[in-house]
């Protein structure tokens, strides 16, 4: 059983290694990224996976079990909720605490008045010392534990770095366990490894909002590309760290709010664009490969994409019309997604059958594809979509 | 004139207080100090781990 098991692994290892590399293996991979999903799998509520990471990988487990899966991430709900309450982070709404425990968490935007998390007049400070500004202004400010240096020190400071640091470690230790479960219970290969952001998503994420920064790239957005500048290298050495060091599996990144129309073409082209393509760059001249997983759409910025060198990524499609992306990204990169999340949770498993069968049979043609939703999967989507969606997979996919 | 304080440079990414910075606190090294700087680096790698990790994944 336990060799069946790890043959049946390493067979989907190889199929999925082969399209992420732009070939043509036996089958098109089926690789969802599931979240919330697994609670309709599972019958956990949202605040139990949330709040319970062994609970979000047993319900994993359960989904590779019930579909045939070549890869998915052990625990793609990825806000470990005790976190931000240990922390004391304002800035998630958390399932179960104030929420629905049937609801994914919530992210809450940056306030761009004087609460802001970071101010318009700080973008020096932060330059100069990116970290020590994260711990010393950023953290004070996020959090309601956290004081400020200079302050008196309090008892609830001191606990939520203690009990931050130990509820960080013990998830991010929990992952090679789960993984090893993954594959000896159900011959699943864990799908990515490492995180990666653009600087200048980080500044709307977590530091000035979206608002915030919009008016900083029209009143000092020479101070908001040396602000990304020295966000680069430590957005390299978290990827870096966090990396396969096999490089068998790809870094992530999370492609938010740095495309057209949420920036200009021109911040794009000067801010966006020149501070996340160097580190790109020198990750593929490492030899690991990124999955831009491309949410909403990224239409405008395709062909410059194509400045990357071939394989360099894996161009995953969210919302952008898929069958153009093939057509101008295709025969330099390999390409994942485009099965409409919309579909998932609205449609019949019929329509997702013979929209599944479309992209197999038109990006899926010569390889370099590997299938799945356009966005994470949360708990919305049907069950028998998934189920449908996995089905025309295998049918539709065998070359 | 007396010269001015300097502040401590940037830490490099990966760091948050560097070893060269921590040595200057502590007394006279009398045993292997490559023991003493890889312990001090590694938990130092884990703070930097913490505070980016709230930046990026929580």
């Amino acid at each position: 059983m336990a060799q069946d098991m790890e043959a049946l692994y390493q067979q989907r290892l190889k199929r999925y290694t082969t399209a992420l590399r732009k070939g043509k293996p036996d089958k098109v991979p089926i690789r969802p990224f599931v979240a919330e999903f697994i609670c309709n799998v599972s019958g956990y509520t949202c605040q139990e996976v949330t709040q319970d990471f062994e609970l979000a990988f047993e319900a994993t487990r359960k989904c590779c079990l019930e579909f045939d899966w070549d890869a998915t991430v052990p625990n793609m709900v990825y806000l470990y909720g005790t976190v931000p309450q240990v922390v004391g982070l304002r800035y998630y709404g958390v399932p179960g605490v104030g929420l629905s425990p049937n609801v994914g968490f919530n992210y809450v935007e940056p306030p761009e008045d004087s609460n802001s998390f970071m101010q318009p007049d700080e973008y020096d400070a932060l330059i100069a010392d990116p970290t020590g500004y994260l711990f010393s202004t950023w953290l004070p400010r996020v959090s309601t534990e956290v004081v400020r240096p200079g302050q008196p020190a309090t008892l609830r400071n001191n606990l939520s770095f203690l009990k931050g640091g130990m509820t960080m470690m013990n998830y991010f230790s929990a992952f090679p366990r789960a993984i090893e479960r993954m594959r000896k219970e159900t011959g699943t290969v864990s799908a990515i490894a490492g995180i990666l952001k653009a600087p200048l998503d980080i500044l709307a994420d977590k530091l000035r909002g979206y608002i915030g920064l919009c008016m900083d790239l029209m009143e000092q957005p020479d101070t908001v590309l040396a602000a990304c500048e020295a966000l680069q290298p430590h957005m390299f050495q978290i990827a870096l760290a966090s990396a396969d060091p096999t490089k068998t599996l790809p870094i992530s990144i999370w492609m938010h709010r740095g495309c057209v129309p949420f920036v200009s073409q021109e911040h794009f082209d000067k801010i966006m664009w020149p501070t996340l393509k160097p580190i790109v760059l020198e990750l593929w001249k490492r030899g690991h490969q990124v999955l831009f997983y491309a949410e909403g759409k990224w239409g405008a910025h395709l062909k410059t994409f194509r400045e990357l060198p071939a394989g360099s990524i894996i161009f995953h499609c969210d919302r952008d019309d898929i069958f153009e992306v093939h057509r101008v990204l295709g025969d330099k990169f390999a390409i994942s997604g485009g099965i409409p999340n919309v579909m998932l949770a609205y449609g019949k498993p019929e329509e997702v059958r013979d929209y599944t069968k479309k992209v197999i049979q038109t990006v899926g043609r010569d390889g370099g594809y590997i299938l799945d939703a356009g966005a994470i999967v949360q708990n919305d989507a049907k069950v028998e979509n998934i189920r449908a969606m996995t089905a025309a997979g295998r049918e539709f996919g065998v070359y | 004139m007396p010269e001015q304080p300097q502040p401590n440079p940037a830490p490099k990414p990966g760091t948050v207080v560097p070893w060269e910075q921590k040595i200057k606190e502590l007394p006279p090294m009398t045993g292997r100090e490559d023991l003493v700087k890889q312990q001090w680096e590694t938990y130092d790698a884990w703070a930097y781990t913490y505070i980016w990790h709230l930046v990026v994944s929580f």
